[in-house]
């Protein structure tokens, strides 16, 4: 895990003194190569090591993530890395969850059992199993904390660990950046001298 | 309507020490300052600048931390779901209490930001003054029977300076509109460059009859005072700003530090204000960082906590001679509670909008600010156009009511939704009820061991009525701006407040009101309070202005009675 801080001091040694001289294009270079070198950092590296979880319960947490942002022709929750940011949260600001998210996952299991005999993980079923299993039980605790982390870790700033590739702002048009200028949308391209 | 302007020729008042160096100061608890500020937010920073740049020595304190540009991140996650900058309930839990026969649930009610600059760091940047209106409501319609809706015993012309004042220091963007009320001079800068939504607005409310106007922003339009123009990030709701382009309270406070007389001191929970035998404020008792209790003595004590913490700071001060809490002759500290009504209509268009860059309101329509008797319930209000387009709050609450919550489906229209999508915030008056309160909770405790507070909040019969027709209105503009779709959630009672307002309202009478007309509580005489909690009514949803123009009008008044002896 990067800290945003850390590069960004790197790629921008002195950053404070560009903000002091006031100077915005001066200063949104720096912050765009501070961005830049952190893609970079990341573009193509392999997901961070398991911290908390168990391959098999990572892959269960994947599945049940990539049914909630499926992947399409735009990357969905597995490829944001949901999985990582669960994992690394259980680690660090989630702690006090973890107990009760791995006995939820256990439990989530177990359950499965009864619909599906000789079924003991979720990754067992086919994908439209899977489907038809969370969207019967929709309401249970632990599906509402998944649907919670897939889309936190999906859409978050990708430093918490999820949101790879800032993955989950593809999904929504989303372009995150210190600086833009009008026109900014269709309906104002007129009103700020664009051609509509 | 004359400001005062700093005397240089003032008299240094005999306590003030008499270090002189550029750069903040730094006192030992022990030294008697001239004021201890309590809150370096909207009012607090505008305070200790005022007071400072006057001849005094100041020290702030702040609990939270001091923040600087390269910590100021684009990161939701961090700052509206982990609370960074928040007061969190771990650490300062709350009992809240959906009415005053209802049971209390723990939660948090009342919400602000806990840094040096506050909320004024934070905020969306409207910057809009109430209107003449809003001082002398009750005496033009007549009582509310069941409320406290009462006068100011400050007028607008007497405010209008201080409000030119803050315009002009921290910088604003705006142009003449037809409801502004009278000014004595012009914006400083001009409007903000308008959005998809702005357009979209002013669209919707002419079709409909209205006057939209362009939005008042605490924002550089243009390079300002030393700081960059805006540069139409989209991170302004809830986040600090990176290029220093918002106008702020964190602007100012580096001219009070540059007097060498003023001292931030960060990390410092204020616990209890001490008072002497003749019942004068001795200092005020905080936790420093280490959570060892200090006391920081001073000649004079202003709190700018803000609406929820200072009543709370002066209930947990009770003693034998203040058993109610400290300024609390009156049984008013605590009560009055406003946290303005609002309301959100949304609407989806063909082409993109792309709403989520650029500053947040570029247009906005008040031609329901005044009273209307025959709409049928007491209340005014205001609409604006904007985006909540952060990635983490559409994803989880921005679709249209009914939308799938997950799966394909989900997915799909988030791709369709989120760069089409603007909303309209209904924004309105709050009316004031002795109901709503801060009161000390009985049982819990925060973690320094300080009684928690309890607050009691339910939304007046007409603050709902106003809300359920500002969102009729929005629904209707954004239908007549072409919307392929529109929708409102339901009203719904408020069980959550960012705007802390009325609690230790001003008055000219002791037995109803806490402060007098400058800011001086009626029973301690060197113990002022400035910040929301002075309003008396809620004006209509953009209260910072008027904060801030307080804290002007304020800091020039408490720094006069200083000079003559008078604290």
């Amino acid at each position: 895990m990067i800290d945003r801080r850390a590069f960004l001091s790197a790629a921008g040694a002195g950053l404070g003194a560009a903000f002091l001289a006031a100077d915005p294009v001066q200063l949104n270079a720096s912050f765009n190569r501070a961005a830049e070198a952190a893609l970079a950092l990341r573009r193509g590296s392999p997901p961070p090591p398991l911290e908390v979880l168990t391959p098999e319960q990572a892959a269960d947490v994947e599945a049940i993530a990539a049914q909630i942002i499926p992947t399409d022709d735009l990357p969905g929750a597995r490829e944001a890395r949901v999985v990582n940011f669960v994992d690394h949260g259980l680690a660090t600001w989630a702690q006090g969850q973890r107990r009760a998210t791995i006995d939820g996952l256990a439990q989530f299991n177990a359950a499965l059992s009864g619909r599906y005999q000789g079924v003991q993980r979720f990754t067992q079923l086919s994908p439209a199993q899977q489907l038809e299993f969370l969207q019967a039980n929709e309401q249970s605790p632990f599906f509402q904390q998944m649907i919670f982390v897939t889309l936190a870790g999906t859409f978050s700033y990708p430093d918490w660990g999820g949101n790879y590739g800032k993955a989950g702002w593809r999904i929504l048009g989303f372009q995150d950046s210190y600086a833009w200028q009008p026109p900014f949308g269709w309906y104002d391209a007129r009103a700020n001298g664009g051609p509509n | 309507m004359q400001v005062e302007r700093p005397d240089p020729q003032a008299r240094i008042p005999r306590l003030t020490p008499s270090r002189r160096r550029t750069g903040a100061a730094r006192f030992t608890p022990s030294t008697r300052v001239d004021f201890v500020v309590v809150g370096s937010g909207a009012a607090g920073g505008i305070m200790a600048k005022e007071l400072a740049t006057r001849g005094f020595s100041v020290v702030v304190l702040e609990q939270g931390p001091r923040m600087e540009v390269p910590n100021f991140q684009h990161d939701e996650f961090r700052h509206w779901f982990q609370n960074e900058y928040l007061n969190k309930a771990d650490t300062q839990p709350q009992n809240f209490k959906a009415g005053p026969s209802a049971a209390p649930s723990q939660q948090m009610a009342v919400q602000y930001h806990r840094l040096v600059g506050g909320g004024s760091l934070c905020f969306t940047a409207n910057y809009r003054r109430l209107r003449p209106l809003d001082f002398n409501e009750r005496s033009r319609i007549g009582p509310i029977s069941g409320t406290a809706f009462a006068d100011w015993p400050i007028t607008y012309e007497e405010l209008e300076p201080y409000y030119t004042k803050a315009e002009w220091e921290l910088g604003v963007s705006g142009e003449p509109g037809p409801f502004d009320p009278p000014r004595s001079r012009p914006y400083p800068m001009p409007p903000l460059p308008v959005k998809s939504s702005g357009v979209l607005f002013e669209r919707g409310a002419r079709a409909i009859g209205l006057h939209p106007q362009p939005a008042q922003m605490a924002i550089n339009s243009q390079p300002y005072h030393g700081r960059p123009a805006c540069q139409q990030c989209g991170y302004c709701w809830g986040f600090p700003c990176e290029h220093r382009a918002k106008g702020s309270s964190f602007t100012v406070l580096p001219m009070a530090e540059a007097t060498g007389r003023c001292e931030i001191r960060t990390g410092c929970l204020a616990a209890r204000i001490d008072l002497d035998t003749r019942g004068r404020a001795t200092g005020v008792v905080y936790f420093d960082a280490q959570k060892r209790e200090q006391l920081q003595r001073a000649r004079a004590v202003v709190l700018c906590c803000n609406g929820a913490e200072t009543p709370h700071l002066l209930l947990n001060s009770h003693s034998s001679r203040f058993p109610a809490g400290l300024a609390n002759s009156s049984g008013m500290v605590g009560r009055h509670l406003m946290f303005n009504s609002n309301a959100l209509a949304s609407a989806q268009f063909e082409h993109e909008l792309d709403d989520w860059k650029g500053a947040m309101v570029t247009r906005i329509a008040l031609d329901f600010y005044d009273h209307d008797p025959s709409r049928g319930f007491y209340g005014g209000g205001a609409l604006d156009g904007r985006f909540f387009g952060f990635p983490l709050f559409y994803a989880f609450g921005g679709l249209p009511p009914g939308s799938p919550r997950w799966g394909a489906e989900y997915k799909r229209a988030l791709r369709d939704g989120f760069r089409r999508q603007m909303d309209v915030l209904c924004e309105g008056t709050s009316l004031p009820l002795e109901t709503n309160r801060i009161e000390l909770d009985p049982e819990l405790k925060d973690a320094w061991g300080l009684p928690a507070m309890r607050v009691t909040y339910k939304d007046h019969p007409d603050d709902m009525a106003l809300m359920r027709f500002l969102l009729g209105k929005s629904t209707q503009l954004l239908e007549a701006a072409g919307a392929r779709r529109a929708w409102a959630l339901p009203v719904a009672e408020q069980s959550n407040g960012l705007h802390l307002l009325g609690t230790c309202r001003m008055g000219n009478d002791p037995a109803t009101s806490v402060v007098d007309r400058f800011h001086r509580t009626h029973d301690v005489r060197n113990l002022f309070l400035c910040d929301g909690s002075s309003m008396v009514t809620s004006g209509r949803g953009q209260p910072t202005a008027t904060i801030q123009a307080l804290a002007y009008r304020a800091g020039e008044a408490i720094a006069r009675f200083a000079r003559r002896g008078e604290v």
